[in-house]
């Protein structure tokens, strides 16, 4: 076997420290890049004055909004987005001017030395108060929402009256951080020739080009984007103004310019999960079918649209794929507020919804004196069925993941618990990719390459973000074509040398670039009988990394030769795309948006310390029907890293704002767990084939999260017979439960 | 030393002298003076622990070391490890243990493991307590401690067998 090339994404080399990292990159002639940005929440620019910021001893270049294009654009539809504000900031560190110089230091000292005069306006914070607000963010939304949804399916009100029982709460999603390891950061270099390139962690590469080409008025094929290696993002790195800051900058000197966040402006700007005040309610029949489900959202877009308007819809409908809820009503409001714009995390809207749905649906279980997993097994989606709002499932193993937790975890020792402790349970769905994404194309494209020397190319539109898309790739091309996976050298990242790719989101990377690596290798496979038919006339068998015919065994390296004999100079490449069979949702947001659907359960086991209110996780349980498991070590990595950001997320992480204040920027205080905040964490697959997936897979990365939420706050709610509805519930926030005399809103369980 | 106000220092077993400023956090002399980038930078406040060096054997954040701190010690990087014996099993461990995602924490992650396994004591013989200055927010830990249990298991059972 050949010495494959380096690899950045060879996990052997990430932990020799060798893979290099954006902030590992230099060019010659490189320059520093900082931006200037509002420390208000709300005001008018009277002024802004760059003449001192200019005559600093190194200083390069420095920006206004006058300085640069005014093409509307933005990731969206919702094309509110600028390179710098001109007349208005719109929320705390909207960026107002951009410097760069030879150091670091003589940019800090420029940023300080702009001066901007405001007047301050009035500022509004809250979705619900934007509504009514007399303070307009953007003349686009009048009433400060950009989005209104709202679904009824089936006959509403006479669902209502069916229903015994019925319980509902107001669950609410605070703002949290990413939390990647890597700050964010981005380097780009102009020149007329070429035009732009910007090195910049976007799993989504091709739309960040798409949006950055049009803010430049550039054609797409004059903006490069290359993405490294990325240290985390979960959400967080998509699109950046910074990446268009730093293009603007590098454009103005002809110079490479880096910027590099620091741990706090990163915070402040990176851009939270969307929080979202979400009213639920489900009733249920006295034998424990439910009839309806009624949801209203209220959430916080911040001052501009990043991906708001889809984890709005997402919550408002996915986790009606996990239940039949009887008919459903769903009012989503997506409001504009002087808080920094909001953005994904994994989970989508999906783990925020289900956080409220599993937590009334264990109330429902208490009122009906039945046990929640029996009321979960009664209302829940099956093999073969259609679910409300069109998601086909043609795989669905959701009864025998409650099966199998309920085994792993021990779920008879439900009521027989010490004091202080409790075990919850809670369902997920997710998709494998979304067509609404990018209505044009949801599908992805591979280009299969037999090398000189025996070796496999893969070249591939979607990223690798550490999930171990590059691992999975390999395997599907290596079991298709009989090889080991060693073989395959996996090749993504640059959109001007690789195919195009809808990105790294969605969960969709293990379906749609998957399917689109088996076609790849599979036509390979083809074409290599083809080749050898020729020569020999027969038939050619693959058999332990050769191909026997006619009494001879080939090597790859073989193949390629007889390749460049018969097609004189060619190399065998091969270009295949996968087309999913999805439907794009209409505008009541029905139809069948992803190729397959994957499900979980998992199990919380809890210790609440009534002192304190601090809660132990003790114990976890998630099982999975993923489909077939391409990559073991992968999918149970992502599983128990999912499950350690849920523990996050539920117990202990809150970006604090405060009047658009962030007031914890720093890793100090805004805890995320540690190696000691981790239980035991059990993760089994039932390994059920989906027919869309390549070779049975669905995916894997968010629906590791979905239950999570749910989970722990009902282990919660079973141990202090008590029920917090706002995340996250630490120790404050538990402490206050557990002496919360007056449960006038807030129905205490028996 | 050559000179009153020099930094002299082991860094990966090599003798170098600093003559610039002494207060300079180590990790920025290692990233940018010696070009030793394995090293991260992920906070510069000490918390998340991407720039984890050891200093005579102990792991510490570099980005909160001033570089006159480590005069007259022995300062190792990744780069310092990477043939080592210890090393290759732990990366063999982790690689296999799923405890690498993004790859951004993990060198400073190998510096404490490999602090552990050659002298557990430093670190009270608690993993948990080792780590608590190491972030990493993909893999969620287990992957990590399973790695250097497995290795510490195989590393017992080879002195045991002679």
């Amino acid at each position: 076997m050949v010495e494959k090339p380096f690899s950045p994404h060879d996990p052997n080399n990430k932990v020799n420290g060798t893979t290099a990292f954006i902030e590992d990159i230099a060019f010659p002639n490189q320059l520093v890049g900082g931006i200037k940005r509002s420390p208000h929440p709300h005001a008018k620019i009277i002024s802004i004055d760059t003449s001192k910021a200019k005559e600093v001893q190194g200083v390069v270049t420095v920006l206004t909004a006058d300085d640069l294009p005014t093409y509307p654009f933005g990731p969206t539809k919702f094309k509110d987005w600028n390179f710098l504000a001109s007349d208005r900031v719109l929320f705390i560190g909207d960026e107002v001017a951009a410097v760069s110089g030879e150091t670091k230091e003589c940019v800090q000292q420029a940023l300080e030395l702009i001066t901007i005069e405001y007047e301050i306006l009035p500022a509004v914070y809250h979705p619900q108060e934007a509504l009514s607000s007399t303070t307009i963010l953007h003349q686009s939304a009048n009433n400060n929402r950009p989005m209104h949804l709202q679904i009824e399916r089936g006959d509403f009100e006479n669902a209502k009256k069916q229903a015994d029982v019925v319980r509902k709460g107001t669950y609410v999603i605070n703002p949290i951080y990413q939390g990647h390891l890597e700050p964010i950061a981005a380097i780009a270099k102009w020149s007329k020739n070429d035009g732009m390139t910007l090195w910049a962690g976007s799993h989504i590469p091709y739309r960040a080009r798409e949006t950055y080409a049009a803010a430049f008025g550039l054609d797409e094929d004059q903006f490069r984007i290359i993405v490294p290696p990325i240290g985390g993002s979960f959400g967080s790195k998509y699109v950046l103004k910074m990446h268009l800051l730093v293009s603007a900058l590098s454009k103005a000197s002809s110079r490479p310019v880096k910027i590099v966040f620091d741990r706090k402006e990163d915070m402040i700007t990176a851009h939270p999960r969307v929080p979202l005040n979400m009213e639920v309610e489900i009733g249920s029949t006295n034998e424990g079918t439910f009839v309806y489900k009624d949801v209203v959202v209220y959430a916080d877009a911040g001052a501009r649209i990043y991906w708001s308007p889809n984890i709005v819809a997402t919550a408002c409908t996915r986790p009606d794929g996990v239940y039949h809820f009887g008919s459903v009503r769903a009012e989503g409001h997506l409001c504009y507020t002087n808080n920094s714009p909001t953005t994904c995390m994994r989970g989508f809207g999906n783990a925020e919804m289900l956080f409220g749905v599993e937590s009334v649906i264990d109330d429902l279980a208490e009122a009906l004196a039945m046990d929640p997993t029996e009321l979960r097994k009664r209302n829940i989606v099956k093999k073969g069925q259609t679910t409300i709002h069109g998601y086909q499932l043609d795989s669905c193993q959701l009864e025998q993941c409650i099966e199998k937790v309920k085994e792993l975890s021990g779920w008879a020792r439900r009521g027989h618990l010490p004091e202080n402790h409790g075990i919850g349970i809670a369902l997920g769905n997710h998709v494998s990719g979304f067509s609404a994404i990018d209505p044009r194309f949801d599908g992805s494209t591979a280009i299969v390459t037999l090398k000189p020397n025996g070796n496999i190319t893969v070249q591939t539109g979607e990223i690798d973000l550490g999930q171990g898309l590059s691992q999975t790739y390999a395997n599907i091309a290596a079991s298709v074509l009989g090889i080991p996976s060693e073989m395959i050298e996996i090749q993504s990242g640059d959109t001007a040398l690789h195919p195009f790719g809808v990105g790294t989101l969605a969960s969709r990377g293990t379906v749609m670039g998957g399917n689109a690596v088996q076609f790849a290798a599979e036509e390979m496979k083809q074409q290599i009988l083809k080749l050898v038919h020729e020569e020999w006339n027969g038939i050619g068998v693959f058999e332990a990394g050769e191909i026997l015919i006619d009494g001879k065994r080939l090597s790859f390296a073989d193949v390629a030769d007889l390749y460049r004999t018969k097609r004189p100079g060619e190399v065998m490449v091969i270009k295949k795309t996968y087309t999913p069979n999805t439907e794009l949702p209409d505008k009541t947001y029905y139809g069948h948006p992803s190729p397959n659907y994957p499900f979980a359960a998992h199990v919380a086991e809890v210790k609440v310390d009534t002192e304190t209110g601090r809660v132990q996780v003790v114990g976890y349980w998630a099982v999975h029907d993923s489909g077939k498991i391409l990559n073991f070590t992968g999918a149970k990595s992502q599983v128990i890293g999912a499950v350690a950001q849920g523990i996050g997320w539920v117990l202990m992480e809150e970006l604090i704002v405060r009047n658009g204040q962030v007031l914890n920027p720093s890793l100090m205080d805004y805890r995320m767990p540690g190696a000691g905040d981790m239980p035991q964490i059990d993760v089994a697959f039932i390994e059920e084939p989906d027919p869309h997936g390549p070779q049975g897979a669905k995916s894997v990365g968010e629906i590791a999260l979905d239950p999570v939420p749910g989970a722990i706050a009902n282990a919660i709610a079973n141990a202090i017979k008590k029920r917090g509805y706002s995340l996250p519930l630490n120790p404050q926030a538990i402490w206050g439960l557990i002496r919360e005399q007056d449960d006038t809103n807030r129905r205490e369980l028996s | 030393m050559k000179h009153a106000d020099t930094t002299s220092f082991f860094l990966n077993d090599l003798e170098v002298h600093w003559f610039g400023n002494p207060v300079r956090p180590l990790v920025d002399l290692i990233r940018n003076e010696y070009e030793l980038k394995g090293t991260k930078i992920g906070c510069e406040t000490g918390e998340c622990g991407a720039c984890t060096v050891l200093v005579d054997g102990k792991p510490m954040v570099s980005c909160l070391v001033p570089t006159a701190a480590v005069h007259r010690s022995s300062v190792t990087t990744v780069e310092g490890l990477i043939t080592k014996k210890n090393f290759i099993a732990l990366r063999q461990a982790m690689v296999q243990h799923g405890a690498v995602q993004c790859g951004f924490c993990t060198p400073g992650i190998m510096m404490t493991l490999y602090a552990y396994m050659q002298n557990y004591e430093i670190l009270n013989g608690n993993l948990d307590f080792a780590l608590k200055n190491n972030l990493c927010r993909c893999t969620g830990y287990l992957g990590i401690k399973s790695a250097l249990q497995q290795v510490l298991v195989e590393k017992e059972g080879s002195h045991s067998h002679g």
